[in-house]
């Protein structure tokens, strides 16, 4: 990584901002303790001198000049201020020449400036004082320097800048070797990345044992390439399927063609085979046909133009439409609404998955067999069943009948394309509903909508003990299906 | 003769619906682009027009847009791709017009071209009649010559819809539509059950059939064989 890029890249810049706020921190925590310090000394110095002026006036004049004197030989560092005035103003005794200015008598201890001749000539002293008037009318003045707060304050400002500049270039530095190794890490995903887009599934994320925030990306990222890897590895299987489904047709359509073209004699042989050409084709289209209506359903919104849907009408429908093709293959087919009730949907939808449904049913019931049409309510659901004494679905074959073209084995020689329960499951998930399919015996698919108002137990009856429905959509099957 | 405005982008396409509208003796105009169509369906008046929903220079629903603006009643039919159907296709069919989604059968298109050139005036009668063959709308009756009919509702529905479209090619996606309001083919053959019924009610032992079966296309109903 080159310098400039260093100093671009956004950890080095947080670093920085880290940094500042460190530098801040310090300067304002060294405001604070020299406040503090203040503080402290001050009301220290004020206990101090008040407790000397009261000593000082307790005792009788002689003593107290005597210990006035003593008091200000014991203070070679001259911090110590006590003198006395005459009630003119003229000084008794004492380190002051005069009363200092603005020092209010009888209140308590306060600041103020005096006048001292020291060793470096004369200056202003800042000073805590307190000024007290004695029973003769005289004043006596105590005081205490309080530059020594100033000094401990400056020592303290010191060492912490001192701290303060290696502090920074440290936060600087371990900004930049973070940044560094953030980048790093980053040029080595984006290997990685690159790699997949190629075209390489197998490819992962490289990721350590630690728990820090990139190998629990790293971590997440790889179980959605699983995840990704084994989509697609599926839609190969479909389109797989897809080419073998189109290649039968197609294949007894050419070999028609062939024989028509080289043994007809005349036109009513070739038409036949023509008729025969065209059947087969259009064998092949339905199966586009079908893919791509899957493919409309399974990619449009839930649309604006859903309205309700009395489902008891639309089931009486489908169950007349049938009708005919039922007694054909002398089936009994039968509609029973329970409760008359409506949803949110698309009418034309809903239609196309319940006439799939019975379709089905019709379709793999033997003659004399029942298919039943019914509308329920139960567990806060509406439920839309279709029964029928056909073979129904077994256990093992519930997940694999929501396969692209997929048609059990028995059911290979029953027309069809195959992808039925497919567009019943997709329109059934672009409404949110469920599709619940029962194993067998007899077949059972239930189509079941969240309705709040179905609060009765009527689902509950016909539910086998013990064997719970599939429930679809679940993750894996409707993630491309 | 009809005169036929077709608008299409595709050569290959157009060129077959073309050559199949002049064998059924339409009169044929092509447009290859939406901006130089709708001028065409200004200056040319058709009777009827196929109008591509996607194509150059102008959206086939624009089109049709422009020329309602312009009271220009035209009836279309609309080609669109399937998984491109989404309302306002969908809207078409309610505004009297018609859709059909590719790929479709050839068959199909002509069918409903006569469909929509063949319009039934709104009629007020209550009663209608081919042939021999009439229906009571009011009290839901048919009969052939002296023999009474006896129909249940759906077959009544049924046999109404082809007697005001007599001698017309009725495809089996048009039935389920205009009959049964089914948006989409079911996989059985449903229109043909149903019409086998309705067939052996209607053409009685020893009297000419009226309903015929046009091989790979639809049904159709007339008086002569």
């Amino acid at each position: 990584m080159s310098q400039s890029q260093l100093l671009r890249s956004t950890t080095f810049h947080m670093a920085l901002v880290a940094a500042a706020v460190f530098a801040l921190f310090i300067i304002v925590l060294f405001g604070f303790i020299k406040g503090k310090v203040d503080h402290y000394l001050t009301a220290r110095s004020d206990e101090v001198i008040t407790a000397h002026v009261e000593g000082l006036l307790g005792l009788s004049p002689e003593l107290r000049r005597a210990a006035i004197m003593e008091r200000l030989k014991q203070d070679p560092r001259e911090v110590q201020i006590v003198a006395m005035f005459a009630a003119d103003g003229h000084r008794i005794t004492g380190n002051l020449n005069a009363m200092p200015p603005g020092l209010k008598i009888d209140g308590p201890a306060q600041r103020t400036v005096v006048p001292t001749d020291g060793p470096n000539g004369s200056r202003g002293r800042v000073v805590r004082a307190i000024a007290r008037r004695m029973a003769n009318g005289n004043v006596l003045v105590v005081g205490r320097d309080v530059d020594e707060a100033g000094e401990i304050a400056m020592v303290v400002g010191e060492a912490t800048v001192l701290g303060l500049v290696p502090g920074f270039f440290l936060c600087l530095l371990a900004g930049g070797w973070l940044s560094m190794r953030a980048e790093k890490r980053v040029a080595h995903v984006n290997e990685r990345v690159q790699r997949i887009i190629a075209g390489d599934l197998h490819e992962r994320l490289p990721y350590g044992s630690g728990n820090d925030p990139f190998s629990k990306l790293a971590v997440i990222v790889n179980g959605m390439l699983d995840e990704m890897e084994t989509m697609i590895r599926a839609l190969e299987g479909v389109g797989n399927d897809i080419a073998h489904d189109l290649r039968t047709p197609l294949t007894s359509t050419r070999l028609i063609l062939e024989r028509g073209r080289a043994n007809a004699t005349n036109l009513e042989q070739l038409q036949a085979a023509v008729d025969k050409t065209i059947a087969g084709l259009d064998q092949s289209l339905s199966i586009t046909t079908a893919l791509l209506r899957l493919a409309e359903i399974e990619n449009s919104r839930r649309s604006a133009g859903f309205g309700e849907v009395a489902l008891g009408e639309l089931l009486q429908e489908v169950c007349d439409m049938y009708e005919p093709i039922a007694e054909a293959k002398d089936i009994t087919l039968t509609a029973t609404i329970m409760r008359p009730s409506s949803v949110r949907g698309d009418r034309d939808l809903l239609m196309e998955a319940v006439a799939n449904l019975v379709d089905n049913a019709i379709k793999f019931t033997p003659e004399g067999g029942k298919v039943e049409l019914e509308l329920l309510c139960g567990d806060g659901e509406t439920i839309l069943r279709v029964t029928d004494t056909g073979g129904g679905i077994a256990e093992q074959d519930r997940e694999s009948v929501l396969r692209r073209f997929y048609r059990s084995e028995k059911m290979r020689h029953t027309p069809g394309v195959g992808l039925g329960l497919n567009l019943v499951a997709a329109i059934v998930k672009l409404h949110g509903f469920r599709l619940a399919i029962h194993s067998g015996p007899g077949g059972r698919i239930e189509i079941r909508c969240p309705d709040t108002s179905c609060e009765s137990d009527a689902g509950r009856e016909h539910t086998d003990a013990g064997i719970e429905p599939l429930l679809i959509p679940s993750r894996r099957q409707t993630g491309f299906g | 003769m009809a005169k036929v405005l077709l608008i299409e982008d595709d050569c290959e396409t157009a060129e077959q619906i073309t050559a199949e509208l002049i064998d059924r003796g339409f009169d044929v105009e092509w447009s290859a682009d939406g901006i130089a169509g709708l001028d065409r369906a200004r200056t040319l008046l058709p009777d009827a027009m196929i109008v591509d929903r996607l194509l150059p220079g102008m959206d086939g629903l624009t089109i049709i847009e422009a020329l309602r603006k312009e009271r220009i009643r035209t009836p279309v039919l609309v080609l669109s791709a399937l998984g491109a159907v989404n309302d306002r296709v969908r809207g078409l069919y309610m505004g009297g017009d018609d859709y059909l989604t590719k790929p479709f059968a050839i068959v199909e298109l002509i069918a409903r071209i006569e469909a929509l050139l063949r319009r039934p005036s709104e009629t007020r009668n209550t009663t209608i009649a081919v042939g021999p063959l009439e229906l009571d709308l009011i009290e839901r009756t048919a009969r052939r010559g002296e023999r009474i009919i006896d129909l249940l509702p759906r077959e009544f529905r049924l046999l109404q819809y082809m007697m005001e479209h007599c001698g017309q090619l009725l495809t089996r996606a048009m039935l389920l539509e205009e009959v049964w309001h089914y948006k989409f083919i079911p996989a059985t053959n449903l229109v043909d059950v149903h019409m086998g019924r309705l067939r052996h009610k209607v053409d009685g032992p020893g009297e000419p059939a009226m309903i015929h079966s046009v091989r790979g296309a639809g049904f159709i109903l007339r008086m002569e064989p």
